[in-house]
């Protein structure tokens, strides 16, 4: 009981940003060929569910598979959130999503301990909050194995943010086992209409000790408009898996004993 | 009067008691409340006199058509008239009326029957019925070149060079995801389907195929869809799953509560679909064109639509690098040969042959509907063969009783030689792929 309190502890503590990997690292000569693997024509390469990025031989890359939800009332940008991170057409109206949409990411991660190389292959499951409501299987399938959640809220909507501490309080506790907790605040480019101040921001950040991530405006065809948020999951998600392997380790040691 | 600008085509939506508007789609200048109000008014005061209101002609061109569901929704669709210059009136109110069934299929294939039926609350419904905007904007815009099912309710499919091991995995597929209706949809065509997905209502099959192909444009690689099937369960709905197995091939499964969208993509998709990558992109090869290349078309044909009548599928294609000798009269575009053929098949089937409509109407939907023109009903027997000339291109319809086909030749073709033309064309496609 006692080892498990813990190390819940420990996950509980973020890891700071660059720490575990390589910030930036698209920026750096030797990511090339790992980063050409996921562009096409200098765009993103859209993979089926049968293609992954291919190294050649001599380079062998692990792959680490994760699953991410995507929770925020309906309008908030989910579906924008997860085309913008895979480098897909965001749309640009409106349209509710009327079941799960998953997408699949695929971005390569230098690990700062060795220098070890991995593809992280994220998965982000998008529900559409009105489907949720009104399908009750929906919110089960969404949660099965899940590893993250990104809690989103729309800067141009104050509602969606003063809910966030009611929706990240649904993820806490027993039955949910851990999850890596994100915020992202979505439609920052839109500061003419901006309805959440960047004090609160703060307050919110210091409160929960979840960080806060910022997205929005036109994407560019480079990987800096989306690098610092996929370094953070994937941050979050390594220092995650981490963990739970020393206790994993600590678990069978004790039984050893 | 001429209430919408030409060419724009605008839907709305009210409830059929008390004609509260819910819903107007299309059209970036929405019609006045007025409008739309005396739209209802008179549909009403025809009901009223016993008299069903089913459309009208403005002095500009334009076009209203109306129709109630279930008693309980009102759909009416004000055309600016003059899509593209093309087509007279008929065409056009063949074209709307099908776009009325559509989306009301839409609509039901997202929210169910029961919802748009006992509505208990309008505002509720008013924000339920967001959720069908995709669906039906997609069908108002209907830019989807090469598709040509929302028209015909007949299956657009593509015949891959490979068709045995594809079904073969399917069949399997399906089978290990606890259900019996799969298939493969390639470039937004069905490549391969299984045998009780074919005996789904041909609308709902083309309905399907709507929904299947906005899902993988957006580039997601899998789905769970609760969709309710307008004919086959209007009230219960079921999962519809999708994987994009590659960009432009996606397999689809319509299942209940198991498997798990999780378990069904990382236990089942590449246990059956990693052997078959290479048949994939044979098929994703065949493209836009529909037939594997083992078909040799004649030279001198432009477009074609090969419907075949028993199965309700049709393919389609538009042949863009066809040589044209100095000094003749240029070939229409691509885009626009698209619009010909749907022009020309709406042409033949009003006045010439039988208007193939599906099983799923009540007799008296199908009287309130009759399209087909007196003329037709005049014949003591049913035309075969049929054709058409224009400033464009010179166009042939062939019917059997196994199949109809709809082709485009180029003007320098003799009018004369259509015939043997076509007559080729159809043995070759048949011929070569036993469609
Ligand atoms: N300017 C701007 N617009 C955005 C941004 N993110 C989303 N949007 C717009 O916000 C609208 C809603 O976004 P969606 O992603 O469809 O919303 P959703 O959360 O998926 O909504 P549901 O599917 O109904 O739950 C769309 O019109 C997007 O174009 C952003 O960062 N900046
Ligand atoms: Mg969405």
């Amino acid at each position: 009981m006692l080892t498990r309190g813990n190390n819940n502890n420990m996950a509980q503590v973020s890891p700071s940003s660059g720490s575990i990997i390589v910030a930036d690292w698209h920026r750096c000569k030797d990511s090339k060929e790992y980063f050409s693997k996921i562009l096409h024509k200098k765009r993103r390469k859209n993979f089926g569910l049968l293609e992954s990025p291919v190294m050649p031989p001599h380079v062998a890359v692990d792959t680490v598979h994760y699953k991410i939800f995507l929770s925020g009332k309906s309008g908030v940008g989910k579906t924008a959130l997860a085309a913008r991170l895979a480098g897909l057409n965001i749309p640009n109206m409106h349209y509710e999503t009327t079941g799960i949409e998953t997408t699949v990411v695929y971005w390569p991660v230098k690990l700062r301990e060795n220098g070890r190389v991995l593809f992280f292959r994220l998965q982000l499951w998008d529900c559409g909050e009105n489907a949720l409501r009104r399908f009750d299987h929906l919110l089960p399938a969404c949660k099965e194995q899940v590893d993250a959640v990104l809690f989103l809220f729309s800067f141009t909507d104050r509602t969606s943010f003063d809910d966030l501490s009611n929706q990240i309080a649904k993820w806490t506790g027993a039955p949910v086992g851990r999850v890596v907790k994100l915020v992202v605040g979505t439609k920052f480019d839109l500061f003419m209409h901006c309805d959440v101040a960047e004090r609160d921001v703060r307050n919110f950040q210091e409160t929960w000790s979840v960080p806060v991530l910022r997205v929005g405006g036109e994407v560019s065809d480079g990987l800096g408009d989306v690098a610092s948020l996929l370094n953070c999951l994937a941050e979050h998600l390594w220092h995650q898996d981490c963990v739970s392997a020393r206790r994993h380790s600590q678990q069978e040691t004790g039984t050893v004993l | 009067m001429m209430m919408l600008q030409h060419g724009s085509t605008q839907l709305l939506c009210l409830t059929a008691s008390s004609g509260v508007p819910l819903f107007t789609r299309g059209a970036s200048k929405q019609l006045p409340f007025s409008v739309i109000g005396s739209l209802n008014g008179v549909h009403m005061f025809g009901a009223g006199h016993g008299v069903v209101l089913s459309s009208c002609e403005t002095e500009g061109g334009g076009k209203v058509v109306w129709r109630v569901f279930q008693d309980s929704m009102m759909l009416i669709v004000v055309s600016g008239g003059g899509q593209d210059g093309a087509g007279d009136s008929k065409e056009d109110e063949v074209r709307l009326q099908r776009l009325l069934e559509n989306v009301w299929s839409c609509m039901v294939l997202v929210l169910g029957q029961d919802e748009l039926t006992n509505v208990r609350n309008v505002e509720r419904l008013k924000r339920d019925l967001r959720s069908c905007f995709s669906l039906i904007d997609q069908l108002l815009e209907d830019r989807q070149e090469g598709i040509l099912g929302n028209l015909t309710h007949c299956a657009d499919s593509l015949l891959p060079p490979n068709p045995t091991l594809l079904q073969e995995a399917l069949d399997g597929f399906t089978q290990a995801a606890d259900s019996e209706f799969g298939c493969l949809i390639v470039h937004g065509r069905i490549a391969a389907a299984t045998e009780k997905w074919w005996r789904l209502a041909p609308p709902e099959v083309v309905l399907l195929s709507a929904l299947i192909r906005s899902l993988s444009a957006s580039g997601s690689a899998s789905c769970d869809y609760p969709v309710f099937l307008p004919q086959g369960s209007p009230t219960v709905a079921h999962r519809l799953l999708r994987f994009q197995l590659l960009p432009g091939a996606d397999v689809c499964v319509l299942c209940g509560p198991t498997p798990s969208l999780h378990s069904a993509e990382s236990g089942m998709v590449g246990r059956f679909w990693t052997p078959l990558v290479e048949t994939l992109r044979d098929c994703l090869a065949v493209g836009e064109h529909s037939l594997p290349r083992s078909v040799s078309l004649r030279p001198d044909v432009l477009a074609l639509l090969l419907i075949n009548r028993e199965t309700r599928r049709s393919v389609s294609c538009v042949r863009t690098s066809t040589n044209r000798p100095l000094g003749d009269p240029p070939l229409p575009s691509k885009a626009r040969c698209w619009e010909i053929l749907k022009l020309f098949y709406i042409f033949s089937t009003t006045r010439y042959f039988n208007q193939e409509e599906t099983l799923c109407v009540s007799p008296e939907e199908r009287a309130q509907r009759a399209n087909t023109d007196d003329f037709v009903l005049g014949f003591s027997h049913q035309p075969l063969q049929c054709y058409l000339v224009t400033e464009e291109c010179k166009s042939y319809g062939l019917q059997t009783p196994q199949h109809q086909l709809f082709l485009l030749a180029p003007l320098s073709v003799p009018t004369f030689a259509l015939r043997t033309v076509a007559t080729q064309t159809l043995s070759d496609i048949v011929g070569a792929t036993g469609f």
